[in-house]
């Protein structure tokens, strides 16, 4: 479903590479954990993964079509993210003018998908994120957690085939980190979506089927 | 675009218009006032032009052709006519006696014609017998009036009427009506052979109405006569006439479109300074969209759409509110705007689809202007960068503005001033003064340009130095957001230049006006009468010795048609002392002697512009029906006659054989007699219905006059200071809010609220200042352009520049309040969020 191969990225202006010659692949249906030590370079794989940042050499193969992103255009690039990619962030971004519902109907719209469908397809979603009733309410009205089970909802309304999470429960309190993340596992798993979690906490990681450790020589 | 992607987009526009009412609101509006300027000027134009044609084709019919004198005070020969209507290729040639006539008190046109032939071509002046007129046939005696003249007059068909023409008089009755006259046309109809029994002139009529035969092309009929005719004569096409009416107030009417297209630019860069504080304001909601898979030509669609989303509505209420203006504006000021052109009643407003259209797209195509930057940054945004750290104000390039060589920049200004200048030296093309609004866009480009290096050199000491921490935040912002203090400023510089701009222009007219009313109106009482000749018992009055008069000057005004496309060039035939016409007429340069045996004439500025004309040269004028050679002995300042005015002595005039009637009297009272000499002429003049009026009167009139067709200027002013503060808030709220987190930040630090808002008003302050200076010195630039260059290529006019400094001065310093009481606002609303809920938002 992934496939990184010999990856290597160097911000322009910086000397050294953020990392280089970097390979690994997660399966369909695999849930994997990247830690690391802050500023090693986990932020920016993922979006290198995601097409957000582009990396200088290597492919990253992504999908069941295993499109190469670092080949593809701009355009290319951000259609395969409305097609086959979910991003949870660690803060939680929401469009604060659009309500719940709205916002999760996003990535539905950019996709292309019906307009009959979404309604039901929302509102069962936000039912099973523990959200249910929310999708008339106004971002500016919840709390942190309910938020990011919005993000949660959203990552994951269009089926995307890869879930990328960059340290997802990383402003919330222990406790509700701990409920987001176990529902963010079991809903992967439901939708049968491959994922890769940036995280600290040990307790999540033991959680996923996998964990890589990068580190300034190289993937562990 | 598939329906879900539409949804999307009217889903933000939405979000966008409800967060940002005041904003969207007021660029809405500005693109509103922008359209409805322009499609007011429009309409009232056409409706003038239309009503003013309509007026003329009513009396002149719609021939092909017409011979005509070159002289108002001409003649085409009947043998003429006569031959014209022995050529083949002419179906048809109505002779016409056109006179002014006075009855009582009314001056009315008299039209003499042949009735049989008249009614092919001019079915409008046909005259209809009244019942009560016994016998004879049709046209046998006695004059038709159309309807208003015979309610103006109170009288009945079948009544007694006396027309008087200087000496010359017809007492008979009026036989009928003109059923097919305008209802607003004063006219009388007879026939033409009795109009030239006593008005005259035999053997010649005043014009010849040519209908060609069919299939005859008219310009070759034309060139086959080109060289047959008699000196003095033309032969024209009568279509020349319709150009000749949209030459006279083109002028006026492009002057009058450049400002609202002025208005029109500042609506858009409204639009500018909202988009592009919009696109800031949610670039990390635009950078997630992103990250969900919205595409960068969406990210650059949907800013324009936003901007569409202004602009159409906007462009709407402006035709809207245009249509509103023409109607209520033709029904104050008449179709001229005050501008003097055309007079008579109110025309009728008409809006058609394709002007409509125009001007729709114009507001909307302005509202896409301003959003089309923003739009652009919306779409080079950084995504990854912008989720971390917000709008980038730079796209990234990679090379950094700052480290550019200052020289570089500076190269680069000199040569757009150096462009600017070249440009007020070209002349102007198709008679526009297109190169010196060329230059003035150029000037207003500089001005923005510049003034990033103006704030470098202001501030750039200050910022070394140590300064109290509020002072320190200030103008380190000023320094570092260059983009959102850059669109601030230039939103001022822009609207206060216009300003000045038009303030000293204004002020550099009127000063010269009043300059020169007091040369040309040297004496206390003028009399005048409206184009027809005074009264010959006036005259002999004036003349016995118990006249209460020292001394009367005469003048006759008579008009000569030199471009058959151009309007004409009044003849002013006036009683000055040949060695001193510099006492009577403002002269502009030195004041030639003619050579002996030369006529001399002394043109007016315009006509030395219009005809490139030279003191010192001769000239062949076609007056009195035949090539005369005069002398120009020197060139006046005229700003009454826009088209041109050529000013020849009376003695000079009598000996060319020309008939001195005067329509125009300068009176000078005996020395303590004036209250004597106001009584008496006061008395006579309304015995004859002529006008009298004191040079004070004169001059306060035309002050007035003056000041009245430029008030339409100080609300346009107005709109572009409001405009541009208005610029300045929006832009220094939004980079307040750009930078909410890292005033939180020092809010936690131990800023306190009242310390935050004073960086944020001194910020504010300085963006204004630096905006009204560098808007001051381009707006005297652009007052310069349009006293020197723009005026008198449009107009003619030339004067002095005049630089108001006592309006200037206060207003800029009103401005920099108001900007201050601006970005006052924009801190209340910046630093209204509590700090913890900024510092704990990710946006
Ligand atoms: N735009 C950029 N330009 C230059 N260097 C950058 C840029 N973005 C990140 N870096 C550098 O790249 C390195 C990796 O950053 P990254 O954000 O990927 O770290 P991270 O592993 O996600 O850390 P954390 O756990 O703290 O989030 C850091 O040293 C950072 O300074
Ligand atoms: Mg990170």
């Amino acid at each position: 479903m992934l496939s990184v191969a010999n990856l290597t990225k160097r911000h322009p202006g910086s000397a050294r590479p953020v990392f280089s010659a970097l390979g690994f692949s997660i399966a369909a249906g695999e849930i994997v954990a990247l830690a690391g030590e802050s500023g090693v370079g986990k932020s920016t794989l993922l979006n290198c993964i995601a097409g957000l940042e582009l990396a200088n050499t290597g492919a990253i193969l992504v999908g069941p079509q295993a499109q190469d992103i670092v080949r593809l255009d701009e355009a290319a690039r951000a259609a395969l993210r409305a097609t086959t990619i979910g991003f949870v962030f660690q803060a939680f971004h929401v469009l604060p003018t659009l309500t719940v519902a709205q916002n999760v109907a996003v990535p539905l719209l950019l996709g292309g998908v019906a307009a009959g469908e979404h309604a039901a397809r929302i509102e069962a979603l936000l039912g099973r994120v523990g959200l249910p009733g929310f999708g008339p309410r106004w971002p500016g009205t919840l709390s942190g957690g309910e938020l990011q089970r919005v993000a949660i909802a959203r990552a994951l309304v269009h089926r995307p085939s890869l879930i990328l999470a960059d340290e997802p429960t990383g402003n919330l309190d222990p406790r509700t980190a701990d409920e987001i993340l176990v529902l963010l596992l079991e809903r992967v798993r439901e939708e049968g979506a491959s994922a890769l979690i940036v995280t600290h906490s040990q307790h999540v990681a033991q959680n996923c089927d996998r964990i890589l450790t990068l580190t300034p020589d190289g993937l562990q | 675009m598939s329906a879900p992607r539409w949804q999307l987009s009217w889903w933000l526009i939405r979000a966008q218009f409800q967060t940002r009412r005041t904003a969207t609101a007021l660029s809405m509006l500005a693109i509103a006032l922008g359209v409805a300027l322009g499609y007011a000027i429009h309409l009232i134009n056409d409706a003038a032009l239309a009503d003013f044609s309509q007026a003329m084709k009513s009396v002149q019919g719609e021939p092909d052709a017409l011979v005509a004198p070159q002289d108002s005070a001409g003649r085409v020969p009947l043998a003429l006519i006569n031959q014209l209507a022995r050529d083949e290729a002419v179906a048809l040639v109505v002779p016409v006696i056109e006179t002014r006539v006075r009855i009582g008190e009314l001056t009315v046109r008299l039209i003499g014609l042949d009735v049989f032939s008249a009614g092919l071509l001019m079915p409008d002046l046909l005259p209809r017998q009244g019942e009560s007129i016994k016998g004879g046939g049709l046209f046998e005696d006695g004059m038709y009036a159309s309807p208003a003249l015979l309610a103006r007059l109170q009288t009945k068909i079948g009544a007694g009427v006396t027309a008087m023409r200087g000496d010359a008089r017809w007492s008979t009755h009026i036989a009928g009506d003109l059923p097919a006259a305008r209802p607003d046309d004063l006219l009388l109809v007879a026939d033409i052979a009795r109009v030239q029994a006593h008005f005259g002139p035999a053997d010649a009529v005043s014009e010849g109405r040519i209908r060609l035969a069919p299939g005859t092309k008219l310009t070759a009929w034309l060139n086959t006569w080109a060289g047959k005719l008699p000196p003095g004569i033309t032969l024209r096409a009568a279509a020349d006439n319709q150009a000749r009416l949209s030459n006279i107030s083109r002028a006026y009417r492009v002057n009058l479109n450049v400002l609202a297209l002025v208005a029109l630019l500042t609506g858009g860069f409204l639009v500018f300074a909202t988009q592009l504080t919009a696109v800031a304001q949610r670039s990390t909601q635009f950078a997630l969209l992103g990250v969900l898979g919205l595409s960068p030509r969406m990210r650059l669609m949907q800013v324009l759409f936003e901007g569409l989303a202004i602009g159409v509505p906007g462009a709407v209420i402006g035709l809207a509110l245009g249509w509103a203006m023409a109607a209520a504006f033709t029904r104050l000021l008449g179709g001229d705007l005050g501008g003097g052109f055309f007079s008579g009643g109110t025309p009728a407003i008409v809006p058609e689809l394709l002007p409509a259209l125009g001007f729709f797209a114009l507001g909307c195509a302005a509202s896409l202007a301003g959003a089309l930057y923003p739009a652009w940054l919306n779409r080079v945004q950084p995504l990854a960068q912008a989720l971390k750290t917000g709008f980038a104000q730079r796209p990234p390039s990679g090379r950094d503005d700052a480290l550019r060589p200052r020289a570089g920049k500076a190269i680069a200004l000199a040569l757009v001033a150096g462009a600017a200048l070249a440009l007020t030296r070209l002349p102007a093309l198709f008679d526009l003064p297109l190169a010196g609004y060329g230059a003035i866009a150029l000037v207003l480009v500089l001005g923005i340009a510049v003034a990033p290096l103006v704030t470098q050199m202001a501030f750039g000491a200050f910022a070394r130095r140590e300064l109290p921490a509020a002072q320190r935040i200030a103008v380190q912002n000023v320094m570092q957001a260059p983009l959102m203090a850059q669109v601030a400023a230039s939103g001022l510089i822009v609207s206060f230049a216009l300003t000045v701009s038009m303030v000293t222009m204004v002020a550099s007219f009127r000063v010269a006006l009043d300059q020169w009313l007091d040369v040309v109106l040297p004496a206390p009482y003028y009399v005048r009468s409206k184009g027809v000749p005074l009264p010959p018992q006036l005259l002999a009055a004036l003349e016995r010795p118990d006249a209460p008069f020292a001394r009367v000057e005469r003048m006759a005004a008579g008009a000569l048609n030199l471009d058959p496309r151009r309007p004409t060039v009044a003849v002013l035939v006036r009683e000055l002392d040949p060695a001193n016409p510099g006492a009577r007429l403002p002269f502009t340069g030195e004041i030639l002697a003619a050579p002996a045996g030369a006529i001399p004439v002394w043109i007016s500025e315009p006509m030395q512009e219009l005809y490139r004309l030279k003191p010192g040269q001769t000239l062949r004028l076609p007056l009195l029906g035949r090539e005369v050679e005069v002398f120009v002995g020197g060139v006046w300042r005229d700003y009454a006659r826009q088209f041109g005015a050529v000013v020849i002595g009376a003695t000079d005039y009598r000996a060319l054989g020309g008939k001195f009637e005067a329509t125009e009297l300068a009176l000078w009272p005996h020395q303590g007699g004036e209250a004597a000499a106001r009584d008496w002429l006061a008395r006579e003049a309304s015995r004859y219905g002529i006008e009298m009026a004191e040079a004070g009167e004169i001059r306060a009139l035309s002050l007035d006059i003056f000041d009245k067709s430029f008030a339409v200027t100080y609300a346009l002013e107005a709109a572009a200071m409001l405009i541009g503060l208005f610029g300045l808030a929006v832009t220094l709220a939004a980079s307040v809010w750009l930078r909410a987190r890292e005033l939180a930040t020092l809010s936690a630090l131990g800023f306190n609220r009242a310390m935050l808002t004073r960086a944020v008003m001194l910020e504010g302050a300085l963006i204004a200042a630096i905006g009204l200076a560098v808007g001051l010195a381009c707006g005297i630039a652009v007052g310069a352009i349009l006293t020197h260059v723009v005026n008198p290529q449009a107009f003619h006019w030339r004067m002095e520049l005049q630089i108001p400094w006592l309006q200037v001065l206060p207003g800029a310093a009103l401005t920099l309040a108001a900007g201050i009481i601006a970005s006052r606002f924009a801190a209340l609303q910046a630093t209204r969020l509590p700090a913890a809920q900024v510092l704990a938002s990710a946006q």
